[in-house]
């Protein structure tokens, strides 16, 4: 400092000088990573947890466990469900039992681990089929007999019974991913947050925990290529932030909250583009049919009545999402136009009146989030209308999974909850969950109907599309008919994207890392 | 000295204690399979079973405690319930992050209160120290939040100066600075107002002090007077106040931490809760508590040493 002073460096020629240098960072506007198109930098609405195919927890891990472990066929990016092959040269459905793969040549793992061959295949999915290994996706497996290795570059995978979710749940996703049987053995069976082997268009170089996960091409990938150099996967878990984060520049693209679509699709940012998909999610209100107050299907049947579903949708998401029907949403085999019950107060009151439940009260469980408690006060309002007092409880979201599950304490109490499940796109992924054997585990409204259970193994047999059609629409019948639902909405998926940007999704909203390119 | 300071670790020792106690009741109350949140929809009864035992859920509640009171007294914090990795080292990974936003607030709050609050005393009375006490009140009683996020929406979206989200690139110091621009402004500016105020009521005092009449009578000039021989005496005060508000900045952090997508430690609690990863919470929360503590005992120590009063009145 001394010397500084010494070299004419005055109090006062600091303050002009700190001065002009923040004037000129303030004259160039802060620039995006991205702006050299070389960095695609994404939001995730979570970090990093695990990298293992078969124990894999959310979305965000999907998409990079698919970019760095190549499954053998991936979505088609666009509006509509088809599959490409990644890793597979070719696949084939030979007979009801048999799907005949060959891998394409040349693909290598890294850290010495060799080519890729089909006993990694064999490896790679009997170890999520194994019951031994726990893997949550086992049931994604639940038909394999065996993965047969005919040569090292093609095989044949062999079914117990004929399973007709596999094209669009099982093998466009995760669990077709193909890892080194040497590098997973050799690290005690599973991958944690340290990839090993990986062998996808794209490489992991760099997780910095609740910070970023970089992804960097593979230089050794021989077919076609990932989009950009790198991609910056941001944590942001709150989609605010993320819009924020976007408008300021600092991300290429994200997903957005529904409610906040109307407003970017009046007025989007300066060189964006904002998307609208249609979501596979759906949105329901759920009665607990062995709660003791609603225990008599007139009263639940009333509640259905008394609920104006179009105003509850409109009100809870902006008039961005419209009313569903059912559990499947539009474009999937069972996917309904209507419901049995429509908004009738009048005939709500007569049901109550009918059933001696006059002045009735009741709670409403939901998850502490904008859009549902809107819709729980519409709600509250609808059957205040009809005579029943509502008590909306809301909770985070620790404690709302777990308010229906027979292990606690509260599932008994459970009387009214709002609930969102998404799903894959086969209609199986979403009648699951209401069958006999998840009660009290997801099926909270402990709905328990053998109809529909055989219903639910008849449509992963069914590969007429008439035929599962007119099954699936059959359940949620039964499902309105109990009087446990009163559906609301599938939701739509909303994103935003820089105009340098084509980015690569699913039809229903979620994206494929890999399929990002520059425009 | 000696006695004084053997008494007053042996109270943070025992505030620690029952910081862990508290700590632990709350986790044990709070509603929520952590398994099945943990180990999401598709997960068996086997495989939420497994991870309780791991977890030792499944152990009487005494014995849950007494493992997690003695873990916790050897520097052993469990286990990330997923990962496996060592909740210590999660912990410190993240609590960098933490402390350099606080070190930023406290660096606005002092770089702006300081000086406002010696600018009021100045000018007492006038028109322009009721404005810095307007000013003083306005920022105490604006939320953090609220300030995080109008700072993000006109520097960063709309003039797009500075950069929204995250932490700055690893490595790179300016990025981190730029980076670290508008959370620590969202934690400091309330105690800006803090600061002013406690400052100003100070300086008033010393310059009415007899060595200040003096320093007048002898001709030095109001500069020489207000900066080195008033300031010097009246800033004491305000470093014990910076002292207690580490606490209050800590869980204004939080918020910052959310706003600004940064890494920290408060968002990884924050986070931890959601998907009732306790070991994480009760780790994180018990580092920065251990921390806090350690800090006052410092300055008790420092202020001990300094006042004989104060030795001998504990």
């Amino acid at each position: 400092m001394t010397q500084l002073l010494k070299a004419g460096l005055t109090r006062r020629s600091f303050i002009a000088s700190t001065g002009a240098f923040g004037a000129a960072s303030m004259a160039f506007p802060h620039m995006a990573i991205s702006q050299d198109g070389k960095i695609l930098t994404v939001r995730s609405y979570s970090d990093l947890q695990i990298l293992d195919p078969a124990f894999r927890l959310s979305l965000p891990e999907d998409d990079i466990i698919r970019a760095i472990y190549p499954p053998l066929i991936e979505p088609v990016s666009g509006d509509t469900w088809k599959w490409k092959t990644v890793a597979a040269a070719s696949m084939e459905q030979l007979d009801d039992l048999t799907i005949a793969f060959t891998l394409k040549e040349g693909m290598g793992f890294t850290d010495g681990y060799g080519e890729v061959t089909s006993d990694d295949v064999k490896f790679s999915i009997e170890r999520i089929a194994d019951p031994a290994n726990e893997s949550p996706y086992a049931g994604d497996w639940a038909a394999l007999k065996e993965v047969e290795v005919k040569d090292k570059l093609s095989g044949l995978i062999h079914l117990k019974n004929k399973f007709v979710p596999l094209w669009t749940t099982t093998l466009p996703t995760p669990a077709s991913c193909i890892l080194s049987r040497k590098a997973v053995e050799e690290i005690g069976g599973k991958i944690e947050t340290t990839p090993v082997a990986q062998s996808g268009q794209y490489l992991l170089s760099e997780w910095v925990p609740k910070q970023r996960t970089i992804l960097k091409r593979n230089p050794d990938w021989k077919h076609e290529p990932g989009g950009f150099e790198e991609i910056h996967i941001i944590p942001i878990e709150d989609p605010a932030t993320a819009e924020r984060g976007f408008e300021s520049g600092d991300l290429d693209y994200t997903w957005t909250s529904v409610s906040s679509l109307p407003r970017l699709k009046e007025n989007p940012p300066a060189g964006s583009v904002v998307l609208e998909k249609p979501s596979l999610a759906y949105v329901w209100l759920g009665m607990n049919q062995d709660n003791e107050t609603l225990k008599d299907v007139r009263i639940r049947r009333a509640i259905q009545h008394a609920i104006d579903r179009e105003v509850v949708v409109d009100a809870a998401y902006f008039g961005a999402a419209s009313v569903g029907n059912g559990i499947i949403a539009p474009g999937l085999p069972g996917s309904r136009d209507s419901v049995t019950y429509d908004y009738d107060p009048d005939k709500a009151r007569a049901l109550l009146a009918d059933a001696g439940a006059e002045g009735l009260s009741v709670t409403l469980d939901i998850l502490n989030q904008s859009e549902r408690l809107t819709a729980a006060q519409v709600i509250q309002a609808n059957l205040a209308d009809v005579g029943i007092t509502c008590e909306i409880k809301q909770n985070d979201s620790g404690t709302f999974w777990s308010l229906g599950s027979k292990e606690g304490d509260y599932f008994m109490d459970l009387q009214l909850v709002l609930s969102r499940f998404s799903m894959q796109p086969d209609p199986s992924w979403a009648t699951v969950w209401f069958t006999p054997e998840q009660v009290g585990v997801w099926n909270w409204e402990r709905f328990d109907n053998a109809e529909y259970k055989d219903l639910h193994d008849q449509g992963l047999v069914e590969s007429d599309p008439t035929k599962r059609d007119e099954i699936y629409k059959k359940m949620q019948s039964l499902m309105d008919e109990s009087g446990c639902y009163v559906f609301l909405t599938h939701e739509v998926v909303g994103a935003i994207h820089k105009d340098t940007v084509v980015p690569g999704l699913k039809p229903n909203g979620e994206s494929l890392l890999s399929d990002f390119k520059p425009a | 000295m000696l006695n004084y300071a053997i008494k007053r670790l042996g109270l943070s020792v025992a505030i620690v204690s029952l910081a862990m106690f508290l700590l632990f009741c709350m986790i044990y109350l709070v509603p929520g399979d952590p398994a099945s949140v943990a180990l999401g929809p598709r997960a068996t009864d086997a495989m939420k079973e497994a991870l309780r035992v791991k977890m030792g859920l499944d152990q009487p509640i005494w014995v849950q405690f007494m493992n997690f009171f003695m873990g916790a007294w050897t520097g052993d914090l469990g286990e990330e319930v997923l990962s496996g990795r060592p909740v210590l080292d999660v912990v410190f990974e993240q609590l960098p992050y933490t402390l350099v936003l606080i070190a930023g607030g406290i660096s606005w709050s002092v770089a702006l209160g300081i000086p406002l609050g010696c600018w009021a005393a100045i000018k007492r009375g006038s028109l322009a120290d009721r404005m810095v006490g307007i000013l003083s009140v306005a920022v105490i009683a604006v939320p953090s939040f609220v300030i995080a996020i109008y700072a993000l929406l006109i520097f960063s979206v709309t003039l797009r100066w500075l950069p929204a989200i995250g932490a700055g690139e690893p490595g790179d110091v300016g990025d981190q600075l730029i980076h670290l621009i508008l959370p620590s402004l969202a934690v400091g500016l309330g105690w800006v107002g803090y600061i002013a105020r406690m400052v100003r009521a100070s300086m008033l005092e010393v310059l009415e002090a007899s060595h200040i009449r003096t320093a007048r009578a002898f001709g030095l000039p109001d500069r020489t007077i207000t900066y080195r021989y008033a300031l010097t005496i009246a800033i004491l005060p305000t470093i014990t106040l910076l002292g207690v508000g580490i606490g209050q900045m800590l869980s204004s952090a939080v918020f910052a931490e959310i706003v600004f997508a940064r890494p920290g430690v408060g968002k990884l609690v924050y986070d931890a809760i959601l998907t009732r990863n306790f070991p994480v919470v009760t780790g994180a929360v018990l580092v920065t508590t251990v921390i806090f503590v350690l800090l006052n005992l410092i300055a008790d120590l420092i202020v001990g040493a300094l006042d004989p009063r104060v030795r001998s009145s504990f």
